[in-house]
């Protein structure tokens, strides 16, 4: 069996005296689909951004490709496309001119960039808009630019957080199509999402992460077991303690009635 | 249809109290944000430092310089300066408040959530006019006031000069906010919002470019014995002009006395309580119904835009060409570059009036183009990486060397500000009639200053990175502005300091070349543990 191209182990990461990741250690296979789940502020963003380099972890490793992200960060990321949670893109470039500059990022040549910029561009349906500058652009329109930018490179690794957030339902299902398609070439993608439908129906395993540590992980039918065969849903609100229990119900309900 | 009950939101108040409570809040919260922007102590005391500096090096220069006038007797400058130097304030306030206007209003990010919210526009307009109104404050308690009490200081005014001069430089930035705002957003109900955020500054730096030009071409005529030389008269109807002529007559420069300088400043009262009223109903009014025109999108251009594709770059390349396009296209970033150039227009005009007092050298045109160029980088420089906004995700998550970010980042300022410096610096020399070794001298002066101030900014931003911007001329302001300003001139002082000394103990070209080569070996140094510094903060930045 070949060596995991995500390999993270007793990964952490403190802000001051927050722990916001604690010493979490998973893998991902190649051809494989990872979802992260985990309520707000559990800590998915923070990992994305340590396993992509936008934070340094505090301790732990990360390989990516059996590259130390933290020793030997260009080889790393050379080998991922990562789509982040908010497509903050450049505001005065057009869709074409900040493709090109993540084409030459990655040394990408001029045939290829041309025919990959033409053809991710048409499937995300974005020529019609290509000329014009980003900053014109709504939150999906960016959302699609930014998924195109990482796809550009042909990369090994995904790193995706919340990518159908703002999406079209059309795009969502193409994005859906897409990483089956690239698992299926052999590259391994790690997403986060909130939204258990895309869990349950696309990833192959999954990891919940609450307060910075993982609760819970496995493939989606091995966390159904947990519950004896429940939704993902009530597996994720037992391992988080979110679940809505008759003091938040009578709560909800004096809180409505009192606003009659 | 029966109406639904609204007893669960708050009552409906009164217009004023509204605008009072509203302006409270987020004059509350702008102050939290600004606190919070620079959470370490440390940054806090040298913002405090910086700024007490800079309003002491004001002081001290504005009291020299008048005192050095009223000893050489030259009162006819003495009375006409006032006026003048409140005019600049006035232009300079011109290029800034058209876009702050702009970004207070349509481009604020707080405004679509307040408009959804049961508050009156005319009470939404005066809070936002009234911060627009202290954030001038801020420049005219910095920049202004200690002219005003150097001036005053320097010519003994009496007592009752001091308070009501200060009501005057407290009310001088609102009247001149509120006829801004007004041509602001009337501009706004013609251009779309969209692209009035360019054209709107490229008219705020053409029309006080073209007056200024205008104005000063009739200083620069200007001849005579410095005893007898007056300046032109300045627009009578212009605010800054009364303001000016409170100011001269309280220094007892020109004829009224108290009686005038009251008088003078009273009007200006007068006037903003007049102006300011129905320009904020009116400034209400057209966005009221502006607002929801200004987010019409124009159609899509039907350009080749796979054009745009290039041959292949390297890393560098790429990123020097995506922050020359970012730059080219956004007019706020092209202000400093203006400003710096009108500074050199100043020192021309000013050369007849200056020579007499300050005898001309080569020394003090070098230290006057190295002035030049730490104006010119003020913003290059400390927006460098800032300028990222929030797309620095990318730059932090691609195969890029920290080396080929800095370099970079360094490149595309100093190839702005040095090319300013060097055009500033071939314009001072010729005008002032120096030969051609004297010229290469000036301008490779102007050169070195430039790349050190420009670290400087690089090295700062580099640490104190700011990527919630909501137009790149708000990167700069406070602190961020201040700091790496004083360190250039700092810098240039020591440099300044090399120049002359060695100048009085060399007489002639020995003394020129030792200061040079000294200047150059200590800025080169500098620039160096600088550089050092900004690549270690490029490693360690996270976002």
């Amino acid at each position: 069996m070949s060596a995991p191209l995500i390999d993270v182990s007793r990964l952490q990461k403190r802000f001051d005296k927050t722990v916001a990741v604690n010493s979490i250690s998973f893998t991902v296979e190649a051809g494989e689909i990872f979802g992260f789940l985990g309520p707000n502020g559990a800590g998915k963003t923070t990992t994305i951004k340590m396993l992509t380099g936008l934070l340094r972890p505090t301790s732990g490793r990360a390989l990516l490709g059996g590259f130390d992200v933290v020793r030997r960060p260009e080889a790393a990321k050379r080998l991922f496309g990562y789509v982040p949670d908010e497509p903050n893109l450049y505001p005065k470039l057009t869709a074409v001119e900040f493709l090109n500059f993540v084409g030459d990022i990655y040394g990408l040549d001029l045939s290829r960039k041309r025919s990959r910029i033409a053809e991710l561009l048409d499937l995300f349906e974005l020529r019609a808009n290509d000329g014009e500058l980003l900053e014109a652009y709504s939150h999906g329109m960016k959302q699609k630019v930014a998924l195109c930018a990482a796809l550009l490179h042909e990369p090994r690794i995904y790193f995706l957080d919340e990518p159908t957030v703002g999406l079209d339902p059309k795009s969502a299902r193409l994005l859906k199509d897409i990483l089956r398609a690239v698992t299926r070439a052999g590259c391994a993608v790690m997403m986060s999402t909130h939204i258990m439908e895309i869990a349950q129906s696309l990833c192959d395993r999954v990891a919940i992460i609450n307060r910075g540590s993982i609760a819970a992980m496995g493939t989606v039918q091995e966390l159904r077991d947990l519950q004896g065969d429940a939704t993902l849903e009530d597996v994720f609100l037992h391992v988080t303690g979110g679940k809505a229990d008759a003091a938040v119900d009578s709560r909800l309900t004096n809180f409505v009635a009192g606003r009659r | 249809m029966k109406q639904l009950s609204v007893v669960s939101f708050p009552r409906r108040r009164g217009l004023a109290l509204q605008s009072i409570l509203l302006t409270v809040d987020l004059l509350r919260i702008r102050a939290l944000a600004v606190r919070r922007e620079w959470s370490s102590s440390t940054i806090h005391v040298a913002a405090l430092t910086a700024g007490a500096t800079l309003f002491c090096l004001i002081y001290l220069g504005t009291y020299l310089g008048v005192h050095a006038l009223w000893q050489a007797g030259a009162i006819g400058l003495l009375s006409t300066v006032p006026p003048w130097a409140l005019l600049i304030y006035l232009l300079t306030d011109v290029v800034i408040a058209f876009g702050q206007a702009l970004g207070d209003l349509y481009a604020s990010r707080d405004i679509p959530l307040l408009m959804t919210m049961p508050i009156r526009v005319p009470a939404l307009i005066t809070s936002k006019f009234v911060l627009g109104v202290v954030q001038n404050e801020l420049y005219a308690a910095v920049f202004l006031l200690p002219f005003v009490l150097g001036y005053l200081s320097a010519l003994e005014a009496p007592w009752i000069a001091y308070p009501v001069m200060m009501i005057g430089v407290a009310v001088f930035p609102a009247i001149l906010y509120a006829a801004l705002v007004v041509v602001t957003i009337l501009a706004l109900r013609v251009v779309p919002a969209r692209l009035a955020k360019e054209s709107l500054w490229l008219i705020g730096a053409v029309v006080p470019t073209a007056f200024w030009i205008t104005m000063f071409y009739r200083i620069a005529h200007i001849t005579g014995d410095v005893t007898v030389m007056s300046l032109p008269t300045p627009p009578g109807w212009l605010p800054s002009t009364w303001l000016g002529w409170a100011l001269a007559a309280f220094g007892g420069a020109s004829p009224g006395g108290v009686g005038a300088g009251v008088g003078w400043t009273g009007l200006l009262l007068f006037e903003t309580f007049a102006v300011c009223p129905p320009a904020l109903w009116l400034v209400s009014y057209a966005f009221a119904r502006g607002w929801s025109d200004s987010f019409a999108t124009g159609a899509a251009k039907s350009v080749d835009s796979l054009s745009a594709i290039s041959p292949r770059r390297s890393g560098l390349r790429a990123l020097v060409h995506k922050d020359l396009l970012t730059f080219v296209r956004t007019p706020q970033l092209w202000f400093n570059h203006i400003g710096a150039l009108m500074f050199v227009v100043y020192l021309l005009v000013g050369h007849a009036v200056q020579t007499p007092i300050f005898p001309l050298t080569i020394q003090l045109a070098m230290v006057q183009i190295g002035f030049v160029a730490i104006l010119g980088s003020i913003t290059p420089g400390m927006t460098a990486l800032s300028l990222e906004h929030a797309g620095i995700w990318f730059l932090r998550s691609a195969p890029l060397a920290s080396r080929d970010v800095l370099n970079a980042k360094l490149l595309v300022p100093f190839a702005q500000t040095g090319t300013i410096a060097a055009i500033g610096g071939a314009l001072l020399s010729a005008g002032y009639g120096f030969p051609i070794g004297w010229r290469i001298i000036v301008v490779a002066f102007g050169i070195l200053m430039a790349a050190c101030s420009v670290s400087f900014g690089v090295a700062f931003d580099t640490r104190f990175p700011s990527f919630a911007w909501e137009n790149p001329n708000a990167i700069n302001r406070g602190p961020r502005m201040v700091i790496p300003f004083l360190n250039g001139l700092a810098m240039l002082i020591i440099c300044c300091g090399f120049l002359f000394l060695t100048r009085d103990e060399w007489p002639g070209v020995t003394g020129l070349v030792a200061g040079i080569a000294i200047s150059v070996v200590f800025t080169a140094l500098m620039v160096w543990q600088t550089l050092v510094r900004a690549s270690r903060n490029l490693q360690d930045l996270e976002v």
